[in-house]
């Protein structure tokens, strides 16, 4: 259980998925008002494009809609499920991007395509203030620089391995070792500080 | 490749993390995902990396989605009567926001239809509706064709909000969409047409390419006076613009 969310809303949100699988329509809309602003946040990180962004929450919600009674409250909290549905959709229309074989390149260099009005945090500077348990923050610390922000580059901005490559400057073999072992070590501190995964 | 035996678990575990992470990508991510899909022990690996990730996901600082996604989402879903969670009507209808007019604050969707039953009203009248929450009626407007004036009347409790008002907006075919003008706030409005009511509202939305609004807005106009009505045929918006 990741214990930085709050236990009450959580079961708040299992509940309404269990009403969702059932096919209740105000129990979804009701989902949908608790947990989109969140969602569309994450989308928009990732794709950095507001159109695309709505579109993958379209797509989201719908296959929530649809999928619900696949939730286990068991095996995780309903905002991981929800977020992974939306990370999983983003990386895979940032594939459908890759193979179109946009260079990423001159765009990192300038702005960012689209301002998520995110309080000027670095992506390296989420994964910090992301990890509220004590104990994942610890592990985050942990990493050395260029693990940590290749990590975090990856995680908010869905870069790939090359594309961390020419925004970082380094090798490809650097970049993939680095974030090879940054998960590794958090991985290991994360079992060491007996978080439960 | 059996990722679940137990002498590959730390290449499992490996694999997991970046998928997790996002950094697996292309015919890999396609074939893990695949896998865990079968596999129960992979299945459980990628699900604990993403737990594990998922509390950093949580400083991603929250976006308000624009109102048309929900709509959207509705509209995909066939989902009847469906307002928006917390929202009052306006902000609910304000779908059209990020419409091309900087003044554009939220608006309404009417939709136009033929009457179909002579005995209320001519045949030859033109009656537009304005749903309001719960696709009760709220703004009835009325045109006799031929006739460049359009009648709107409130019909139910419909208010802008305070500092607004409401704007009437015609969508002609293949154009763009246009301002009738501004309501007043209660009691009944005479707007005047740009051309007779049968040239200016008979057309339907014309679909139009992105990433221009007017297309989206189009096509849901339709698609709900579509659920309200039927058969008919959304022609005008309405919005609140800041006074």
């Amino acid at each position: 259980m990741a214990p930085a969310e709050p236990a009450d809303r959580s079961a708040r949100l299992a509940a309404l998925l269990g009403r969702v699988a059932l096919g209740d329509q105000r129990a979804f809309e009701a989902l949908y008002g608790q947990t989109a602003s969140h969602l569309y946040g994450v989308a928009l990180r990732i794709v950095r494009e507001p159109s695309l962004a709505e579109e993958i929450l379209q797509e989201a919600y719908v296959s929530v809609w649809h999928h619900a009674g696949r939730y286990d409250a068991a095996r995780s909290q309903p905002v991981t499920w929800l977020t992974s549905i939306v990370r999983n959709r983003c990386l895979d229309h940032l594939r459908r991007r890759d193979l179109d074989t946009v260079t990423l390149s001159a765009e990192e260099d300038d702005e960012p395509a689209f301002d998520v009005a995110d309080e000027g945090l670095t992506p390296a500077e989420l994964l910090l203030r992301g990890a509220e348990a004590r104990s994942v923050r610890e592990c985050v610390e942990g990493l050395e620089a260029g693990p940590r922000q290749a990590i975090a580059l990856a995680f908010f901005q869905g870069l790939s391995h090359a594309e961390l490559a020419a925004h970082m400057k380094e090798p490809l073999g650097t970049i993939k070792s680095w974030v090879r072992r940054g998960l590794d070590r958090l991985k290991r501190c994360l079992d060491s500080a007996g978080y439960q995964r | 490749m059996d990722l679940s035996h137990p002498d590959r678990r730390e290449r499992l575990d490996a694999l997991a993390a970046q998928y997790a992470l996002g950094t697996l990508r292309g015919q890999a991510r396609d074939r893990f995902t695949k896998a865990a899909r079968s596999d129960p022990v992979v299945a459980a690996a990628a699900h604990a990396w993403e737990t594990s990730l998922a509390s950093l996901a949580e400083a991603v600082p929250a976006v308000a989605p624009p109102p048309r996604v929900w709509t959207g989402i509705a509209a995909r879903l066939g989902l009847r009567g469906a307002g928006q969670a917390g929202l009052s009507w306006w902000q609910r209808l304000g779908f059209w926001r990020g419409f091309a007019l900087a003044s554009f604050a939220a608006a309404l969707v009417l939709s136009l239809v033929q009457l179909m039953s002579p005995a209320v009203l001519p045949a030859e009248s033109l009656v537009v509706v304005l749903a309001g929450p719960d696709a009760r009626p709220a703004l009835i407007a009325t045109a006799t064709r031929g006739d460049a004036m359009l009648t709107v009347k409130a019909v139910g409790d419909v208010r802008p909000a305070a500092g607004r008002a409401f704007e009437l907006w015609a969508l002609p075919e293949g154009g763009a969409p246009k301002s009738l003008g501004v309501l007043p706030p209660v009691g009944v409005a005479k707007v005047a047409l740009p051309a007779p009511s049968g040239e200016a509202l008979a057309k339907g939305p014309r679909a139009r390419r992105e990433p221009g609004a007017p297309r989206r807005i189009a096509d849901r106009a339709a698609d709900r006076a579509g659920a309200l009505h039927g058969q008919g045929r959304a022609l005008l918006l309405s919005g609140g613009v800041p006074k």
